[in-house]
């Protein structure tokens, strides 16, 4: 069980934080990356309208061979992205995520010098995340 | 836990296969054109007296009944409430999230990998992929375990038997989707004979 990566999207489908915690994953460029969080919120969009039976919430949890992506999407649109192993628990990885979200709020949104939707350059987010990444 | 419904891909991105279960939001017919013939009984653009000229399977005259009817496993219960999407429009998306997701994955993994399936808050899409690039995918409900085997032993199982070794089934055509009856029927009673399935 290992925690790759942390992405936080913002409701526009940039990518505004990006960590990586445990190797495991290629290396992404920083323009790849991009790219990638976009697709990724293209796709949460249309999952949406795929639903058989009534609505439903754009994709949780991807899942390939090696690793799992989780997705937290919070009632602003920011979504919150944890790259996993695929051992990883459903519950533990949620709870991650749940506190990441609280951090953000308390770190990043409560920070008067944070312009809104833009990357993230916050020494306090920053140890936070590790915080809450490590013991897990 | 259920099935809702099973799309068969070939390798020019053409759905060639469509059958649905449980389904509560039914899609709308596509327009003509927007879809092979054969590919469902249910959404085909073509009326069913059209398609029916063209089954590549050789009924029995009576006797033993193969067959499923049309009526009782494809045709839309006008009742229940209509999706917003035609069907066409459908298959373009779940082609596009897959192809989307599986160059994400690719991008992102170490070693060759692939996308194995997601889960939304109402249902969980499966794929499987064989190596002459067809693509299986699977709608279920979002609790089930991952259903990759059922989708492995369905190409192993009725797709080899009634298409692949089916003279008259023309593979890669790209004008008529698997329309036989056999298929149809050997697909229904493996889904139906899922443990996951009531």
């Amino acid at each position: 069980m290992a925690i790759f990566a942390l992405w936080v999207i913002n409701k526009a489908g940039g990518l505004v934080y990006q960590r990586n915690f445990t190797d495991g994953l290629a290396p992404l460029s920083s323009n790849d990356a991009l790219v990638l969080a976009g697709t990724l919120h293209g796709i949460h969009a249309i999952t949406a309208k795929l639903s058989p039976t009534g609505s439903s919430s754009g994709c949780q949890v991807i899942e390939s061979e090696t690793f799992k992506l989780h997705i937290l999407l919070t009632a602003t649109g920011t979504k919150f992205v944890l790259l996993t192993s695929p051992a990883e628990l459903q519950a533990q990885a949620d709870s991650v995520l749940r506190r990441v979200y609280e951090a953000y709020a308390d770190g990043v949104m409560k920070n008067p010098f944070q312009t809104p939707e833009m990357p993230i350059r916050s020494e306090g987010f920053d140890a936070r995340v590790g915080a809450i990444v490590k013991p897990a | 836990m259920t099935v809702y419904s099973l799309y068969i891909f070939d390798r020019h991105c053409t759905c060639v296969y469509y059958q649905d279960w449980h389904r509560s939001k039914r899609p709308r017919p596509a327009s003509s054109g927007g879809i092979l013939p054969g590919v469902s009984n249910a959404i085909s653009g073509l009326s069913d007296a059209q398609n029916a000229g063209q089954r590549s399977s050789i009924t029995p005259g009576g006797g033993v009944v193969v067959a499923v009817g049309n009526g009782e496993l494809d045709w839309p219960d006008t009742t229940t409430s209509m999706s917003a999407l035609p069907f066409d429009e459908e298959v373009k998306l779940v082609y596009g999230i897959i192809l989307s997701l599986k160059q994400m994955v690719k991008k992102m993994a170490v070693k060759d990998d692939t996308l194995v399936n997601y889960r939304t808050s109402t249902y969980k899409l499966h794929l499987y992929e064989t190596m002459t690039g067809y693509k299986f995918v699977i709608l279920s409900d979002p609790n089930a375990e991952s259903l990759r085997f059922a989708l492995r032993q369905l190409y192993t199982g009725p797709f080899l038997d009634y298409v692949v070794r089916n003279p008259l089934i023309a593979m890669d055509s790209k004008e008529q989707g698997i329309d036989n009856e056999h298929f149809r029927a050997a697909t229904d009673r493996f889904i139906r004979g899922l443990s996951m399935y009531n």
